[in-house]
């Protein structure tokens, strides 16, 4: 993909200045005391005028941020740059609002892991916030084209349609933002509501994309994750995909008068990384989705139309190798699986751990597409899925306002 | 001879009345205690009925897939309740309004329903729940075993849900005691022959899956081929 480089030029030096307040997830003490010290210096290099405080965050029941030189013993991070933070567990992001709002920093950020050094990645991310006024700044990777593979295939084409919005990597934990933003997040009724779910990645990308702040996104380098530890795609499905379902619950009435989307301004280049292995194996995914229709048919009856059984059973029926879950079928069991989760047809665990194979499905002809193309025509193909979702939101909308009837 | 008739035919009547004024006062407790019993399921129809609506015990019965959806309200899990616990009393009432008669067949019949009642309720009840866990435990494991990849997916399923109603089954008679020792031995038999028929669908239908779990595991053991440091997420996909 090549992303759209908004250039900040003419803004005005003078504008830099204040605190730049950083919360840092670490894997240990020495990483944690090292990655602050670089992060200061650069940040005092970058932005001259700015006073930059890098503290570690601290796990556990209570979390809190302390710097890293009297952090007594920083436990293991988990690989949070995906979003794993868990429903239940106390927000680190609100510690963080809370200590941007005590020190009335001009701008916070919230990062997991090491990045791209080779990129002025502090730059992308702070200068929209300290010299051109945005709000909020989701930070986005390059990545492998069959990485991150739920976002493409779900969360980015379903959250753009629904808020119109074309952010990239809306799943990360990771994120900058303004005081101001700070103060209005804080202020949010969900903090008392429901505060093992306020904090979440999904809670903080849905408030911002559903409420008028400025946002933009940040390509910061490649994916400092690596490939990550491999996690099973049903819990994947369930961790990642549940909240943006509940994101559309919290916004139902917002998001039902989106139509279309339109691009965010967007900092540095980005693009899927070249030279990929392609030894994906399409074989063991068609095989997941024919195992699951096979088997779950009946459970899926509960969520889905008949027409759209219909469909599967035909892509089902295809000969080998040809079996796959088209991009208009995907986007209807999407939007179908969204109005299942909200009224509850089926225990919301159950219900998107079963859509694993379904997914699958939808992998196996994206893999097939994708298989021999560059980074710019995988993203084309990926524009394409959006397209579905952005046209068939008409009917997921119908089915929102109607769950009851299954032929809108 | 018409004297002696009439003074048969009177004493008898005499006889009769006598009896009937003796029953009567049991007769009328008796359905006092109907009266009551009926007031009184009324009542807790009544009430189970709202502590399931409040519940929403329908809804989350058929969103765990304990309750078949169906359109028909006439079955719902609600309505069964409702049922049974107003049946329940009424029947209870019935034997203890029969008992104040206070004739010795009756009592020894009533006494020993009214003692043996409660041991089926619970066992009854025990049963139910049963059936319930192992309805949500069958659908668990069937998306489970379908998201492994195990094509025998739907036994391994059926063999979970047996097993737990199975277990269900044999609590609920010990329970009631019916059966004495015969149960724990047959649940024993059926229990060790489904738990076998599980281990055989997993070890037929996931060979390769249960291959590679068993080498990761316990990597020196007898393989040549050296374990992969992190397991490849299914097909080569990172869905994070």
């Amino acid at each position: 993909m090549s992303a759209t480089s908004t250039g900040l030029s003419a803004v005005a030096e003078s504008r830099a200045g204040g605190e730049i307040l950083i919360a840092l997830e670490a894997a240990d003490r020495r990483s944690a005391t090292d990655s602050a010290a670089a992060i200061r210096a650069r940040l005092s290099e970058r932005f001259s005028g700015c006073n930059a405080t890098v503290l570690v965050t601290t796990a556990g029941t209570d979390p809190a941020l302390v710097d890293p030189a009297d952090a007594p013993d920083v436990p293991p991070a988990a690989p949070t740059l995906a979003g794993a933070a868990m429903a239940g567990q106390p927000s680190v992001l609100r510690t963080v609002l809370e200590e941007a709002d005590r020190r009335g920093a001009r701008a916070a950020a919230l990062l997991s892991a090491a990045h791209d050094e080779s990129l002025d990645w502090l730059g992308h991310l702070f200068q929209p916030i300290l010299e051109a006024d945005f709000d909020f700044v989701s930070p986005s990777y390059r990545r492998n084209r069959f990485d991150g593979m739920l976002n493409t295939a779900i969360v980015y084409p379903l959250v753009r349609s629904l808020f119109g919005r074309r952010l990239r990597q809306p799943t990360g934990s990771e994120a900058a933002f303004s005081v101001t933003l700070a103060r209005s997040l804080l202020a949010q009724p969900a903090w008392r509501r429901d505060p093992a779910y306020a904090g979440s990645p999904a809670w903080l990308v849905g408030s911002i994309l559903a409420g008028a702040c400025r946002a933009c996104q940040a390509w910061l380098g490649r994916w400092p994750g690596g490939a990550g530890p491999a996690e099973d795609a049903s819990h994947a499905l369930a961790r990642i995909v549940g909240p943006w379902f509940h994101e559309m619950e919290r916004h139902a009435e917002r998001w039902q008068r989106v139509e279309g989307s339109e691009p965010v301004p967007t900092f540095g280049q980005g693009a899927a990384l070249d030279g990929e292995r392609s030894d994906v194996d399409v074989a063991a995914l068609e095989d997941g989705f024919r195992l699951g229709l096979r088997e779950l048919e009946s459970l899926w009856g509960l969520v889905l139309p008949p027409a759209t059984l219909l469909a599967l059973r035909r892509a089902a029926a295809a000969p080998a190798g040809k079996a796959r879950v088209s991009d208009p079928v995907w986007a209807r069991i999407v939007y179908d699986f969204a109005v299942a989760y909200s009224v509850r047809a089926v225990e919301r665990q159950q219900l998107l751990r079963s859509m694993t194979p379904l997914y699958l499905g939808w992998v196996r002809g994206f893999v097939e597409d994708v298989r021999e193309l560059d980074a710019d025509g995988t993203e084309e193909r990926v524009e394409a899925l959006c397209g579905w979702f952005e046209r068939e939101k008409r009917y997921g909308i119908a089915r929102w306002r109607w769950p009851d009837n299954f032929n809108p | 001879m018409w004297q002696n008739t009439k003074r048969v035919f009177l004493d008898s009547v005499e006889h009769i009345l006598n009896a009937a004024a003796q029953l009567l006062p049991s007769v009328l407790a008796m359905l006092v205690i109907f009266i009551f019993t009926l007031v009184l399921a009324i009542a807790v129809r009544s009430v189970v009925r709202r502590l399931c609506n409040k519940l929403a015990l329908d809804r989350r019965l058929r969103e765990w897939g304990v309750a078949p959806v169906s359109s028909d309200s006439w079955a719902s899990p609600t309505k069964l309740l409702t049922r049974i616990s107003f049946w329940t009393v009424l029947l209870l009432g019935l034997f203890l309004g029969l008992s104040v008669l206070d004739t010795p067949v009756a009592s020894a019949i009533d006494l020993r329903i009214l003692e043996y009642a409660p041991r089926l309720l619970v066992a009854f009840a025990m049963f139910a729940i049963a059936v319930g866990i192992a309805r949500v435990v069958e659908r668990n494991v069937l998306i489970g075993a379908v998201n492994m990849g195990m094509q025998s997916a739907r036994l391994i399923a059926l063999g979970a849900r047996w097993l737990v109603v199975l277990l269900g089954a044999a609590i609920a008679l010990d329970h009631a005691g019916v059966g004495a020792s015969v149960v724990p031995l047959a649940f024993g038999i059926l229990f060790g022959g489904i738990v076998f028929a599980l281990a055989l669908a997993v070890g037929l239908g996931a060979k390769d899956l249960v291959a590679r779990s068993l080498q990761r595991r316990f990597p020196d053991a007898g393989s040549a081929e050296a374990p992969p440091e992190q397991e490849e997420p299914r097909g080569g996909i990172h869905h994070v």
